[in-house]
C-alpha cells in the first residue's frame, strides 16, 4: 500500500515539474530569431506591392499571421531612400520610380551595420518579417509602403 | 487688349500654381514615429514600443493623421506579443493597422512659423479593430526652427473597442484601460 502511495507522489510530481516547466517556458519563450531563419516567400518588390493594391486581404491571408509571428520574405529590389528610425535603425526603402508604393525594411542593432556599403540606387536582396502591406489611405492622401522589420542584407545583386 | 488678357491669364496660373505648391508644403508627413502602450497591474507591467507608424499634420488646417501598424508593436516577452495579436485580443491579421483621423481645435493659439511649446487640444476618431470611437486628447506641438514635435499621452478602454479577454492569465494581468503615448516628428519646409 505504502508503495503505491509513493509510486503516486512521484508521478504528481512529475507531472507537476512538467507543467511547471511547460508554463515557464511559455513565458519566457524568446523571440523568433528571424535574421536566422530561412525566408517562406522570395519575391521582387514591385510583385509584394501589386499583390497588395490588387487584393490586400487575400495578401494579409497569405503573408500574415494570427500571433503576429508572419511570414518571413526575402524581398529584392532598388534602394531609393536611406533613413534612421527614432530607435536607431537604418531603414532602407526599395522602390521603383514608377510604383506607387514601396517596401520599408528596417534593420536592427545588429545587422544595421551590413548596410554601410549600401548606396541609393544599388540593387539588394533583403530579408525580413512583414509586419503590413501597401495600400492607398484617403485620409493619409497617400500610398503606404508594405512594412518589413528585422532586415538583413541577403545579397547585394549586380545586373 | 490682346496682351491684357495674356496678362490676366499667366497672373491667374501663377496664383494657383503658388497656391497649390504651399497646400502640399502645409500638410507635413512624418515616419519618425513612437508609440508606447503601457498597462499597469497589480500582477505585472506591460509595454510595447512601436516605431513604424506614418503620420501627417496640415499646419493650415490642423488636420492630423497616423495610421499605424499593428504588429510591429514589440513586447519584451514573446508570449505577451502573442496574447497581443491573436484573435481574442486585436486581430492584427484581420485589422492590421489603427487609425487616428483628428482635428487641432484651438489650432489659432499654435503658431507653426514660431519657436515655443504650445497647448494643443485634439478631437478626432480612433479605430481599432474595426471599431471607431470619438475622442477628445490633450498633448502639445514644440516648434523648434523647422522641426515639430508633437507629443500625446491618453487612454483607450479596451472594451470599447471589443476588446477582452475574458479568461486565463491575460485577463487578470492586462487593465482594462491602456496608456497610450505619442511622439512624432516633423520637419517644416
Amino acid at each position: 500500500m505504502k508503495k503505491i502511495a509513493r509510486k503516486v507522489w512521484v508521478i504528481s510530481a512529475i507531472i507537476l515539474l512538467v507543467i511547471t516547466a511547460f508554463l515557464v517556458f511559455q513565458f519566457q519563450m524568446p523571440h523568433r530569431d528571424v535574421v536566422s531563419l530561412e525566408a517562406d516567400y522570395s519575391i521582387s518588390a514591385n510583385e509584394l506591392v501589386d499583390e497588395y493594391l490588387l487584393d490586400p486581404k487575400k495578401a494579409n491571408q497569405k503573408y500574415l499571421d494570427a500571433e503576429g509571428d508572419s511570414k518571413i520574405l526575402s524581398v529584392n529590389g532598388k534602394v531609393s531612400k536611406f533613413e534612421k528610425d527614432l530607435a536607431g535603425n537604418i531603414v532602407l526603402l526599395l522602390k521603383q520610380e514608377n510604383s506607387k508604393a514601396g517596401i520599408q525594411c528596417t534593420f536592427t542593432k545588429k545587422t544595421n551595420k551590413h548596410t554601410k556599403d549600401i548606396k541609393i540606387g544599388d540593387l539588394v536582396q533583403i530579408k525580413g518579417v512583414i509586419r503590413s502591406g501597401a495600400s492607398y489611405d484617403a485620409d493619409l492622401q497617400m500610398y503606404e509602403d508594405v512594412i518589413l522589420e528585422k532586415c538583413d542584407i541577403k545579397q547585394s545583386l549586380e545586373f | 487688349m490682346k496682351k491684357l488678357h495674356l496678362l490676366g491669364f499667366v497672373l491667374l496660373a501663377s496664383f494657383f500654381t503658388t497656391s497649390s505648391f504651399t497646400m502640399v508644403e502645409e500638410r507635413l508627413i512624418s515616419n519618425t514615429i513612437l508609440i508606447k502602450i503601457f498597462s499597469h497591474t497589480v500582477a505585472e507591467d506591460i509595454e510595447a514600443q512601436n516605431f513604424k507608424s506614418i503620420g501627417t499634420i496640415d499646419t493650415q488646417t490642423g488636420e492630423v493623421v497616423f495610421s499605424v501598424p499593428m504588429q510591429s508593436f514589440e513586447f519584451e516577452k514573446a508570449l505577451m506579443q502573442k496574447h497581443f495579436n491573436n484573435n481574442k485580443f486585436l486581430d492584427t491579421k484581420q485589422f492590421p493597422k489603427a487609425k487616428l483621423v483628428g482635428k487641432i481645435t484651438n489650432l489659432s493659439a499654435i503658431h507653426f512659423d514660431k519657436d515655443g511649446t504650445y497647448p494643443a487640444q485634439i478631437t478626432g476618431e480612433l479605430t481599432m479593430k474595426d471599431k471607431t470611437n470619438t475622442i477628445r486628447e490633450k498633448g502639445s506641438i514644440n516648434v523648434k526652427g523647422k522641426n515639430i514635435f508633437v507629443d500625446s499621452k491618453f487612454f483607450v478602454v479596451l472594451a470599447e473597442y471589443g476588446i477582452a479577454f475574458t479568461s486565463g492569465k491575460p485577463s487578470t494581468n492586462i487593465n482594462k484601460s491602456i496608456d497610450i503615448n505619442v511622439h512624432a516628428e516633423f520637419k517644416q519646409n
